[in-house]
């Protein structure tokens, strides 16, 4: 009880006081943890996805069937006649767009309705119980979250055709929003010409899964796969890793600009107590008993700012969910996020993590208060104890620290992740910490003439006490310039990767005119036009070449990835597609056809580790080919990768009639107006989108931006949380320096000229930070674009300096520091200065 | 000439709810050039009355006259501006700025009232306390003395037309502070300076051509001579 009593008395009671100090350091805490734990939960319900709604429509199937292109019925028929008691499940999945008031995009599932229970809790008594009656006036039944009820007609979108459709139920389901309909009809409706999506299968307990894996392979044609039922879930999850894995490092940055800030709490706080400590040591108290107690201050701060920070977490991840589902949709698999839930253990995982990140940073101020002499700390004071920065040794280990950066930047990626490359970063903060000493003291002195010349006796009073405090200034510096290099090495990295995919969109999209089928179309989703319409193109006047693209899902390696079969004639003729080797691309083009040959893109080279050379199999439609990597080309389309081959080859393992998309090159002199009218014509009643060139690439570039808005926003919170800090810091540095303030009143000072220090002070961080981030920014970009990025997505970036961007969030940073101080400043001109002065 | 003025002063602080009266109904002129000790024990009012009489701090009731202006109708950059020109302090504990060098210290309230020649008149000051060889040392760099007489300087640096210094022997040695004392008594003597200085030193108030005693926030006596003149 005595022992929080003086713990209470002297850590507690001074932090109550000082309560706009305490709420800031806390703030920033906070958000740290509150950054983490919002990615992580957005992360998770991003990524639980509909794959997982749909399956919890079927039931209780424990395996599942699935091959590229799709099942061949003779495989489900071998399947059903097989010796086992086994309940097989027919799927067909796409998506569909309601064509009402308001165009919604559903899933569509198409199932055995006469053999399935769904259409038992859908609660029509009236309900279709033959084949034909199921197929009948277009039959479909809705989960009941779409809000349609029995009776009601509903048009629908799917590939390039609207159809009506009756809804003659609606299913009671939690999995969210779907539209079921019999095999038949979704066979007609999503053109699978009859092969299936997925074979579900209910396989008795009397074998572990894995043995009926086992058996039931035996019966299934090689390039069809069996798996556990989730398996793809888990594929997807696998996918999502190094995305995930990327965000939720940016997350930590914040929490790392939060430990800075912790640290220079205790650290004012030790210094402040210097003496109080020199007399509890005087009076007994033991070295393990101040340490604990400077470690309890910190713990408090933390585990209140772990609290804010899990409330706070679960507020962000609302806003979190939708920017990252974003994300997992264009780059991913089709995905409708989950509801996010925020468990005990998230919650208690983000106490921890407050905790914990403030216990670290305050272990060295903790540490160094415990070894505090008594004699020592009452004779001399705090002044010569701030005194103690060591900026030689500091500089020498700041190199050593950057060599081992240097090195570690050099290692490949560890299981697909780059941590060598996030230990380079972290290195190479630690070392601007440490170098920031020399550089505040270094600056202050080199331009001491000139900023008195320049701005008067405030830039002298300013300059001068930041020097005064270095150790606080620097970790000042450091924890705002950590922001700042942040800021900087993530917009030149996506300022240079949208710089990049400009310049390959300019080279790949040489076609006039785009079309694509009116429903969206997905990462893995890839719905098909007519296939007549190619060849009616390819008739009209103006056409000068048409090249298709039919993509399919494949599985590789357990990765999903998209397969295309292209005209490699024409593609070879019309795009500057650019590839690793340097070859010409109508050279390459033309070495696809008629071989079982492939090019790959680079992001799936990088990811599967393939070369040009190597031999790639793939199971497609039911057969298992061989064919070899001729060449891998440059490709910013799509992270999960790219694999191409004529369409004709394709056309021997798949159907390939039926184009994803369609590019239209206009003959010289065409004009494109009267062209896209023409092609118009042709697509007739059908739901086809006609794209022009430039608004494509205007598209493209907008969901580049969507995909980035995440990092946008990470960022803008981890300079929040520096500025807030700056802030804080300054009101400590005000309140410490209130005696000289208090004099300054004496000699004559008037409000403004306070003011102008303080704010001078705060412009002199920003510098100096700027300064210090930019620097480091830079250096963090190159291993952002040449490291990290390649080794978790495996994209070639080229280096661009986004120039206007940069200087405008640097400015706003500049400014948002300054204007932190306009509080302190406040504070500052408020004291009494007969009462500072006398205080000592 | 009159430079400072008190009439019928009092003050009293508000702490915790309750009125503590600090002076009480005080009324005291000082001229150029007179070396005045105040006197008294520990909460008398010394301290409250060099505030005061330095612009430092408003009467709750009387009037400070300093050149004839009362400082109660002045606005703060007004007081801020008299305490500029008209006044220089002194302190028991220095209170030298320990980031800048010696001569940026004295330079430091010359700067602030935006004086153009402000370098040449702190080394002309620092020479007048004997301290311009210690011009670019740090005051931590210096012993007590030499940081009072830097503090001296500062003080001086503005030309003030009065000078209030607290207790400014209170951390020195007797020959220590015969030297402050001394220059303290030239800065009444050479420069027409208004010395108003707190002390307990028996040898302070030997140096002083005045000594006011303060009790309870009374003038008790004035001694020994009609330079000044107590009313109360």
């Amino acid at each position: 009880m005595a022992t929080f009593t003086l713990f209470y008395r002297l850590i507690l009671r001074p932090l109550a006081k000082e309560r706009m100090r305490t709420a800031l350091t806390v703030l920033a805490v906070s958000l740290g943890v509150a950054a983490v734990l919002a990615i992580e939960l957005a992360g998770q319900a991003a990524a639980g996805s509909f794959r997982s709604s749909l399956e919890t429509l079927t039931g209780r199937s424990n395996l599942e069937v699935t091959s590229a292109g799709g099942i061949p019925p003779q495989v489900f028929a071998r399947l059903a006649t097989a010796p086992y008691p086994l309940k097989l499940h027919a799927r067909m999945e796409d998506y569909g767009v309601i064509d009402g008031q308001v165009r919604r995009t559903v899933p569509i599932i198409g199932i055995d309705l006469l053999s399935e229970a769904v259409l038992e809790s859908a609660g029509d008594a009236a309900a279709p119980r033959t084949s034909s009656q199921l197929s009948a006036g277009n039959s479909v039944w809705l989960t009941s979250s779409l809000g349609y009820k029995s009776g009601d007609r509903i048009r629908l979108l799917t590939n390039d055709t609207v159809s009506d459709f009756i809804v003659r139920g609606v299913v009671d389901n939690q999995a969210g929003e779907a539209i079921v309909m019999d095999l038949a009809l979704a066979t007609r409706v999503l053109r699978r010409g009859g092969r299936l999506d997925r074979v579900l299968i209910e396989a008795p307990a009397t074998r572990s899964i894995e043995e009926w894996e086992a058996t039931l392979r035996r019966y299934l044609p090689a390039g069809v796969t069996i798996s556990r039922q989730g398996m793809q879930t888990e594929e997807n999850q696998r996918m999502l890793e190094a995305f995930r894995w990327n965000l939720s490092v940016l997350s930590y940055v914040s929490l790392a600009v939060g430990a800075f800030l912790i640290y220079n709490t205790i650290s004012v706080s030790v210094v402040r107590r210097r003496f109080e400590i020199g007399i509890l040591r005087a009076v007994g108290t033991s070295r393990i008993a101040i340490l604990a107690a400077i470690l309890g201050e910190a713990g408090c701060l933390g585990a209140l700012g772990g609290v804010v920070g899990v409330v706070l977490g679960r507020v962000l991840s609302e806003g979190a969910v939708k920017l990252v589902a974003s994300t997992v949709a264009s780059l991913y698999f089709s995905s409708r996020p989950a509801p996010i839930s925020l468990t005990g253990d998230a919650a208690l995982w983000g106490i921890v993590m407050g905790v914990g990140i403030s216990l670290v940073s305050a272990l060295g101020p903790a540490w160094e208060a415990s070894r505090v002499s008594p004699v020592e700390a009452m004779a001399r004071g705090r002044r010569e104890y701030q005194a103690r920065v060591h900026r030689l040794r500091s500089a020498c280990w700041a190199i050593i620290l950057a060599l081992i950066a240097w090195i570690a930047s050099r290692q490949d990626a560890i299981h697909g992740k780059p941590l060598y490359g996030y230990l380079c970063a972290l290195l190479s903060i630690a070392a601007m910490a440490l170098v920031i000493p020399m550089l505040v003291a270094g600056l202050a002195q080199i331009t001491a003439g000139l900023v008195r010349r320049l701005f008067g006796v405030e830039a002298l009073l300013a300059t001068r006490g930041l020097v005064g405090s270095l150790r606080r200034t620097s970790v000042l510096v450091g924890a705002l310039a950590t922001a700042i290099a942040v800021l900087t090495a993530v917009g030149i990295m996506v300022g240079s990767f949208r710089e990049t995919v400009l310049v390959w969109m300019q080279d790949v999209l040489q076609a006039d005119l785009f079309l694509s089928p009116a429903v969206p179309a997905g990462a893995d989703r890839h719905p098909t036009l007519s296939a007549e319409i190619p060849g009616q193109l390819a008739r009209l006047p103006e056409v000068a070449a048409v090249d298709t693209l039919r993509a399919y899902e494949i599985n590789y390696e357990g990765l999903p990835t998209t397969i295309g079969g292209v005209d490699a004639r024409v593609r070879g003729r019309r795009r500057r597609q650019s590839f690793l080797s340097g070859a010409p691309a109508e050279k390459v083009f033309q070495d696809l056809i008629g071989n079982d040959a492939v090019l790959v893109s680079e992001p799936f080279a990088n990811k599967h580790h393939i070369r040009a050379g190597d031999v790639l199999k793939l199971e497609l439609g039911g057969t298992l080919g061989s064919f070899r990597v001729l060449d891998i080309f440059y490709d910013y389309s799509s992270e999960r990768g790219l694999i191409l081959m004529d369409r004709g080859t394709l056309l021997r393992y798949l159907p390939a009639e039926e184009p994803s998309n369609v590019a239209v090159y206009l003959k010289p002199g065409a004009s494109l107006d009267e062209a896209q009218r023409a092609v118009e014509r042709v697509i007739g009643g059908r739901r086809v989108a006609v794209t022009r060139n430039g608004t494509l690439r205007d598209q493209a570039i907008q969901v580049f931006d969507r995909t980035f808005a995440i990092t946008y926003v990470l960022e803008a919170l981890a300079v929040f949380v520096a500025v807030t800090g700056v802030g804080g810091a300054l009101l400590a540095l005000v309140i410490d320096r209130r005696r000289e303030f208090g004099l300054l009143r004496f000699l004559g000072a008037a409000d403004q000229q306070v003011r102008r220090i303080i704010l001078f002070e705060a412009g002199l961080l920003g510098v100096l930070a700027n300064i210090a981030g930019v620097t480091l920014g830079f250096i963090l970009s190159l291993l952002l674009i040449h490291v990290i990025n390649k080794q978790s997505f495996g994209w070639t970036i080229q280096f661009h300096w986004p120039v206007t961007v940069l200087l405008g969030a640097l400015f706003t940073v500049y400014a948002a520091t300054v204007l932190s101080a306009l509080y302190p400043a406040k504070i500052a001109i408020g004291l009494v200065p007969i009462e500072v002065i006398h205080e000592e | 000439m009159k430079v400072l003025r008190l009439d019928r002063v009092s003050k009293d602080y508000v702490t915790e709810g309750s009125s503590v009266p600090a002076l009480h109904d005080v009324s005291l002129e000082f001229r150029p050039g007179e070396f005045v000790a105040l006197v008294g024990r520990s909460g008398c009012g010394k301290s409250t009355l060099l505030n005061l009489a330095g612009a430092m701090d408003f009467p709750t009731s009387g009037t400070v006259w300093l050149d004839d202006v009362s400082t109660s109708t002045l606005s703060d950059s007004a007081l801020t501006r008299v305490r500029r020109e008209k006044v220089g302090f002194i302190f028991q504990s220095f209170q030298l700025l320990p980031t800048l060098s010696v001569i940026e210290n004295v330079e430091l309230p010359l700067m602030l009232a935006g004086h153009a020649q402000s370098r040449a008149i702190a080394n002309e000051r620092l020479r007048w306390v004997e301290m311009e060889a210690y011009a670019n040392r740090m005051p931590f760099q210096l012993s007590g003395g030499q940081m009072q007489r830097v503090a001296i300087a500062r003080a001086i640096a503005n030309s003030p037309s009065i000078l209030l210094a607290d207790e400014p022997t209170g951390n020195l040695d007797s020959a220590t502070s015969e030297v402050i004392l001394a220059l303290l008594r030239r800065s009444a003597d050479e420069l027409g300076t208004i010395v108003l200085m707190a002390t307990h030193s028996l040898e302070a108030i030997g140096k002083a051509d005045t000594i006011v005693s303060l009790h309870d926030g009374r003038v008790e006596s004035v001694n020994p001579t009609e330079k000044v003149t107590a009313k109360a």
